[in-house]
């Protein structure tokens, strides 16, 4: 698997395009002939892995609910061929991924507590301006072709910090650093970022974990909708909103940060195994340190193997949770089936410390995350290393930061002999979190969704 | 020793299942349906024979015929796949099963051929012991520390966590005068019994991956 053909497949699915601004449309299809109208026309605008010349100033791209495939009148043969967990949706995963409590259904969105979005179209953007035009343009192919009205557009806009755009998130912590390298994706593979080879060095991994189409890390197929041509190039998506519930989260922060004698931004730095600027604690424990923050080739390049006892990063870290790397021994070799590709933004308005905040305002993340097999790597993540921590040797503690703890939540930080680094304990955990809604979708190549829009889907 | 792994012995036993009925059905679903029935939890029939870690009982109806280019084989019987982690030595675990759950083995092992019943336990154990196989896998869960031991080690966990988050941040002096009432409160303790640390629902219990 030398190269991939970029052309025909969606440019979310192979980078993060890195713009401030972007708005999610959910989309009713309203009927099979008219959304395939729809899509006919939407095809020519949608951004490609294409590597990009000049960048532009705004992206287009498309992806599909189980029930938007439905309502698109695909052959049934094709539907019942999709993955049994696309098929449910999110909603109906609720135990398994334990969205339940205050991340039940009953307190989403309403617009995700229905069956009506079929469509996300998101829009990424460098100016607000761009992000209108584009928008409109597409609003009107809506309304010219009739196929598909507009249930809501979520807005998402990077945190502005002295009139800049930054990779910050609600908490104050740097984010969207790195993402897995997979074979093909025509990118250099950047130390740290893809999986652990015998002796020590990354290389990426197999396409198939994030392609449909091609061999995965077990040189299997992942399992996909017929006829192979609608699956190939394509991916799935999951899609979360997450609240944040900042002043939550600042007030405890504060509190457990008074009582920790690292002081309140290493324990911050503890919770989530980067300090708030991205410093990496298990290369930098003890401080920041913006040269490292900003070298591509040392903010990703670490590994645990020689911090099992996470003397320097707690194994219960947030990052350590969703990439344990090589903490399970083998080389790594049990994570690599298990990572996902991690996109989003923040929505609301960021709030600097130490102004007021409420936990009440819309404000939070539009998480979403790419992958071959919802089931075996966002969901397997989600259940067992997120909200679980048996595999951590972490017994039933889940992630501090974005668990589902009802109040009853315990997370343990390890430490060593020196008084600024004790071992350290939280409890009564709250949700610093709550799930807004969501949903599974399919990310379909240009090919496919060709094939859609001119109803030649044939399973035969 | 395979079937040792510290103090842990693992059991395997196949018991070929009676052909023929026991009253209107084979005496394979007859068993089958029994064990459905058996509760899993804290009032399972294995919960009294207190040593057992985890204990397993399936029916092996035949090979699974997978299609060409595959063979078609077949089993001489059907079997009874009986597997149990438990602490100590075996004749003393099957010994205990007759004493302790004679009524739950009956049910199970009537419909094997070659059965003794339990009135005779040397009989029984001389009976499960010829249809043992060697265990080359215990339960992964399973490590090669006692039942006892491990309640007690997550009693003790349980208390060490609360203290550190009740008492971190003190002054040394007072942190080691209550670390002593901690200690002498353990060592009164009673364990646990089996499934009383956290019986509380946990996402783990759906695990579909496993």
């Amino acid at each position: 698997m030398s190269e991939i053909d970029v052309t025909d497949i969606q440019g979310f699915a192979l980078k993060g395009y890195g713009f401030p601004y972007a708005r999610y449309l959910l989309l009713e299809l309203v009927h099979a002939k008219a959304a395939q109208r729809f899509i006919g026309q939407i095809v020519q605008y949608l951004t490609t892995g294409e590597r990009w010349h000049e960048k532009p100033i705004s992206t287009v791209n498309i992806a599909f609910t189980f029930k938007g495939l439905v309502k698109l009148e695909l052959p049934d043969v094709t539907l019942l061929s999709f993955p049994v967990e696309f098929q449910q949706g999110m909603r109906a995963r609720q135990e398994i991924l334990y969205d339940t409590g205050k991340n039940a259904p009953v307190h989403w969105d309403p617009v995700w507590r229905e069956d009506h979005v079929h469509v996300w179209l998101a829009v990424n953007a460098r100016t607000t301006a761009a992000l209108d035009d584009q928008c409109s343009l597409l609003l009107k192919i809506m309304e010219q072709t009739g196929g598909a009205k507009l249930l809501q557009a979520q807005d998402a806009c990077a945190v502005f910090i002295d009139g800049k755009p930054t990779t910050k998130e609600h908490f104050g912590y740097t984010d969207g650093f790195g993402n897995p390298d997979f074979k093909g994706a025509q990118r250099e593979c950047v130390p740290g970022q893809g999986k652990l080879t015998k002796d020590g060095k990354w290389e990426a991994l197999a396409t198939g974990e994030f392609l449909l189409g091609y061999a995965d890390e077990s040189g299997e197929l992942p399992p996909a909708p017929i006829p192979h041509l609608l699956a190939r190039n394509g991916t799935f998506m999951v899609y979360r909103k997450m609240h944040q519930n900042v002043a939550t989260f600042r007030k405890f922060l504060e509190e457990q940060g008074s009582l920790y004698p690292g002081g309140k931004e290493k324990l911050a730095s503890k919770f989530i195994g980067r300090w708030r600027d991205g410093t990496p604690v298990e290369l930098s424990p003890d401080r920041e340190d913006p040269a490292l923050v900003k070298d591509n080739n040392r903010n990703t390049n670490f590994t645990y193997g020689k911090d099992l006892n996470g003397l320097r990063c707690p194994v219960g870290a947030h990052i350590r949770r969703g990439n344990p790397r090589d903490a399970f021994g083998f080389n790594g070799e049990l994570v690599n089936r298990r990572r996902i590709m991690r996109r989003g933004l923040p929505y609301g308005q960021y709030v600097p410390e130490g102004e007021p905040v409420r936990d009440e305002d819309d404000r939070g993340i539009i998480f979403m995350a790419l992958n071959a097999s919802l089931f075996r790597q966002f969901e397997f993540v989600q259940q067992q290393w997120i909200e679980y921590g048996n595999d951590l040797h972490q017994g039933n503690d889940k992630d501090l930061v974005i668990g589902n703890h009802g109040g009853k939540g315990e997370s343990v930080f390890q430490g060593t002999n020196d008084p600024k680094n004790p071992p350290f304990i939280c409890a009564n955990l709250p949700n610093f979190v709550e799930l807004r809604g969501g949903d599974y979708f399919f990310l379909p190549s240009l090919t496919a969704l060709q094939m859609i829009a001119s109803g030649a889907v044939d399973p035969r | 020793m395979a079937n040792q792994s510290g103090q842990i012995y693992g059991l395997t036993i196949l018991s070929p299942i009676l052909e023929g009925d026991t009253l209107d059905i084979c005496h394979a679903t007859a068993l089958r349906w029994y064990l459905a029935g058996i509760p899993r939890d804290h009032t399972s029939p294995f919960a009294q024979v207190s040593s057992t870690h985890f204990a397993r009982l399936v029916v092996m109806d035949d090979v699974v015929f997978v299609g060409a280019p595959a063979i078609e084989e077949h089993l001489k019987s059907r079997y009874l796949v009986f597997e149990s982690n438990f602490d100590g030595d075996l004749d003393r675990y099957l010994t205990r099963m007759a004493r302790e759950i004679p009524e739950f083995v009956d049910s199970v092992w009537q419909h094997c051929v070659g059965y003794p019943g339990v009135a005779d336990p040397a009989a029984f154990v001389a009976y499960m012991k010829k249809c043992q196989i060697e265990t080359t896998f215990f339960f992964a869960d399973v490590n090669d520390k006692t039942v006892q031991q491990n309640l007690k080690a997550l009693q003790v966990q349980s208390a060490v966590s609360h203290f550190i988050e009740r008492n971190q941040g003190r002054p040394a002096a007072e942190i080691q005068q209550a670390f002593g009432v901690l200690l002498e409160r353990l060592a009164k303790a009673h364990p646990p019994l089996p499934g009383g640390i956290d019986s509380e629902k946990t996402a783990a219990e759906d695990r579909p991956h496993e």
